[in-house]
């Protein structure tokens, strides 16, 4: 009789009587379909959803496709199915259920909103933002400004070349004023060698409050005077934070949980990452692994420049590549890694001649240009008097040279 | 009973736009989309599964369409009813492929079904969900009025290109850090926009995309800034820096092209993705092998994006390391397919068009 009941019901017009012959255990009834109601954000395959890969695989085991078939079943049926905890599965669907919202939220009232913008807008917020200057205008100028933000620059060199110097005087340069064509923002100082000295940031700052001071003095302007009575040492040395980091895994930690303290600090405009290499090349056996953690280090630092408008910059070391009869002096970290950085700038010797290669750029043509450190900072090379004996010819170049030049 | 072999459909949708299509297998050259001319119809008990098949049903739910691993769930098709779907799964048949593959004597007896209303529901359900195979002179003509081929407004790289990006290929830009990809996707971007008058969708998960550069390159095109702006509106740009976010986004791409969403004057015809491996490599190494999962999935969206849509995508890479399945030693190849490959900066650029089918 029940069986002659249910082929009745099969051959019917398939009109369903679920008050019949309802049988107990988790019901698996599919609930009437709204066409259109977030269905697209739904259809999205368990492949692309951010799960662990023993729980997908468990999904895919169970026959789940899309997110929308998980989104019917209820945490308790879930982890029946499945065989995982409730609040496994409780989790789960959260997180499949966020993604959902969000995509759907994205979508929302606009049909066509991808979150994009076009080109033009892109390029009025560029022209509108700023830039770090390195006080170095030739280098200023082939950087197209100075160092960019929303962009990842890396400064390779050779020991003793001056990249912590750099990195030092942009944590000090973006904190220069707005009216002196500054970006009055904050720094944020991640050091992974030990190389960041406050005393030389103190002569670097001061300086910097100087020349500021002589621009004011020049101009005679109401804002410029305001700006200088914040713009003063403490202040200066107030804004930069600093972080020590002992291996990678406190660097890892760091830079992923930098997006909080960013979220609070809202003025940051520059990260510099002074050593990013010297944690990852050396006690690292796994060579695959650290290519990936790097790469993720990447991405995860781009994004942080793209989302909180600010200059990453990361200073890398160099290493020997030996081909066939010569050898040459590369970055280090390997070839995937020259993918991360959107500028690189490669710091070297001619002699007793520091230079400095713009050597990929998407903006800015190829070029090469000359620098100097001196005791306020990262300068232009001043054409040297010509009185000057040539003293320096029997120094090791490799040594800093204590030369005192009087500069702006 | 003879077992019937399904042809799955490689994960294209079957969607009901204007027309009906399915996605035909690899077998008859391997070129996804056809279309079907003609009002659909429904099938049920008196299909016929060999030979080329009536289009399909377009009752069947949206999410439904196109995957036989669909569970077996009530409504599917008229039929199969919840307390049947219960009785089978009961003894382990959850999917529509667990359902097609059993033998239903068999199941007939253990779940205590009519045997008649199990063969029904299987017509049924293969009718639905089958591919349709398509005849070659068909698909040619059907390619000819649909391809187009969009110039890269560079005349050496079209000839190496054999005059230009093709529509529904995926054309792969490989190379050495500082040789010139992102150069090279900007000004075909720009020469999309601005000489073919057609829109342009430019995932970024780099960082390179730099408009003042992109500005450069259309003026150095055209003097008129009427005509600049116009064709740097035309280029919409999307930042995404993981791997899901890229899915997310190509996923709304596909989403807005099967609505026909108008945006601002057309279809996105190009789809430049700067790059790949960016959002692809955090993902290798280490034990897991997810990394290839989601690398196969990001290529599987983008070619079935370029097939189904008509789109040109040029996603860009760098020369991979993979190790594929520990099987001996490394191997250097391009991601995706039909790469064409960038040497380095040393060298003068040596454009080699290297047909490979990865995948």
């Amino acid at each position: 009789m029940d069986r002659l009941r249910r082929e009745r019901h099969v051959l019917g017009a398939g009109r369903a009587r679920p008050e019949e012959e309802v049988a107990p255990g988790p019901t698996w009834v599919a609930p009437c379909r709204k066409p259109g109601s977030g269905g697209r954000a739904m259809q999205r395959d368990l492949g692309s959803l951010p799960l662990a890969p023993a729980l997908r695989a468990r999904l895919v085991g169970a026959g789940f496709s899309t997110a929308q078939e998980l989104l019917e079943v209820g945490p308790c049926e879930l982890s029946k199915e499945i065989g995982i905890s409730n609040e496994e599965a409780l989790e789960t669907l959260q997180v499949i259920r966020q993604e959902c919202d969000s995509d759907a939220a994205r979508m929302g009232g606009d049909p066509t909103s991808l979150r994009t913008c076009t080109a033009l807008e892109l390029l009025e917020q560029e022209q509108a933002q700023g830039f770090v200057v390195t006080f170095c205008s030739v280098l200023d100028d082939i950087l197209g400004g100075g160092v960019q933000l929303t962009k990842i620059t890396e400064i390779c060199g050779a020991p003793g070349v001056g990249k912590t110097q750099l990195c030092m005087q942009l944590a000090v340069d973006v904190q220069i004023p707005e009216c002196f064509g500054g970006l009055a923002g904050e720094a944020v100082y991640i050091d992974t060698e030990g190389s960041f000295m406050v005393e030389r940031v103190a002569d670097i700052a001061t300086a910097c409050v100087q020349h500021c001071q002589l621009i004011a003095e020049a101009h005679q302007e109401e804002d410029h005077h305001k700006a200088l009575e914040t713009f003063s040492l403490e202040s200066i040395l107030s804004h930069i934070y600093y972080f020590r980091c002992h291996d990678y895994t406190e660097l890892l930690a760091q830079i992923y949980l930098l997006p909080d303290f960013l979220s609070e600090h809202s003025k940051v405009r520059l990260v510099a990452v002074d050593g990013i290499a010297f944690p990852f090349r050396h006690d690292f056996e796994d060579l695959s692994l650290r290519t990936r953690l790097l790469n993720g280090l990447a991405q995860q630092l781009i994004s942080i420049a793209n989302d909180h408008k600010l200059a990453v910059i990361l200073t890398n070391q160099m290493t020997t590549r030996i081909g066939q009869s010569q050898s040459t002096l590369v970055p280090a970290l390997g070839e995937s890694w020259g993918h991360a950085a959107t500028i690189r700038l490669i710091l070297h010797w001619d002699n007793n001649q520091r230079l400095a290669t713009l050597y990929k750029s998407p903006s800015q043509k190829e070029s090469t240009v000359p620098y100097c450190i001196t005791p306020h900072g990262f300068r232009d090379v001043q054409p040297p008097p010509p009185s000057q004996t040539p003293e320096g010819s029997e120094m090791n170049p490799r040594k800093r040279p204590r030369i005192e030049e009087d500069k702006q | 009973m003879a077992t019937t072999m399904l042809l799955l459909p490689p994960g294209g949708w079957l969607h009901s736009s204007r027309h009906s299509t399915a996605a035909a297998v690899g077998g008859f050259g391997g070129r996804g989309c056809h279309h079907h001319h003609g009002p659909p119809a429904l099938r049920s008990e008196g299909a016929c599964l060999h030979g080329v098949q009536p289009p399909v049903s377009c009752a069947l739910p949206p999410w439904a369409r196109g995957r036989a691993m669909v569970m077996l769930q009530a409504g599917l098709c008229p039929g199969l009813t919840a307390e049947m779907i219960q009785l089978l799964k009961a003894s382990g048949i959850r999917t529509v492929v667990d359902l097609i593959s059993s033998d239903l004597e068999e199941v007939a007896q253990k779940c205590s079904l009519s045997y008649k209303a199990l063969v029904a529901v299987r017509r049924v359900l293969l009718a639905q969900f089958s591919a349709f195979p398509i005849n070659g002179v068909h698909l040619y003509e059907e390619l000819k009025s649909s391809m187009a081929i969009l110039s890269t407004g560079n005349k050496s790289l079209d000839t190496l290109l054999d005059s230009g990006l093709y529509t529904g290929e995926v054309m792969e830009l490989m190379g050495a850090p500082g040789s010139g990809k992102t150069q090279v996707c900007l000004s075909i971007a720009a020469s999309v926009s601005h000489s073919l008058k057609q829109n342009v969708l430019f995932i970024d998960s780099t960082g390179g995309f730099t408009a003042s550069r992109l500005l450069q390159l259309v003026q150095f095109r055209t003097e008129e800034e009427e005509e600049q702006v116009e064709a740097l509106q035309r280029i919409q740009v999307a930042h995404v820096f993981d791997i899901y976010k890229m899915l997310a986004a190509l996923q709304e791409l596909r989403h807005c092209m099967s609505q026909q969403v108008v945006c601002s004057g057309g279809p996105v015809k190009l789809l430049v993705v700067d790059s790949v491996s960016a959002v692809v490599c955090p993902l290798f190494g280490g034990r897991q092998s997810e990394g290839l999962a989601l690398m196969m999935q990001l290529a599987r969206e983008l070619k079935t994006l370029a097939r189904e849509f008509g789109l040109a995508t040029v996603p860009t890479g760098i020369k991979v390391e993979l190790d594929i399945g520990g099987y001996g030693a490394l191997e250097e190849r391009p991601v995706f397919m039909s790469a064409v490959v960038f040497s380095s900066k040393t060298n003068p650029i040596e454009l080699v068009y290297y047909v490979g089918v990865l995948l």
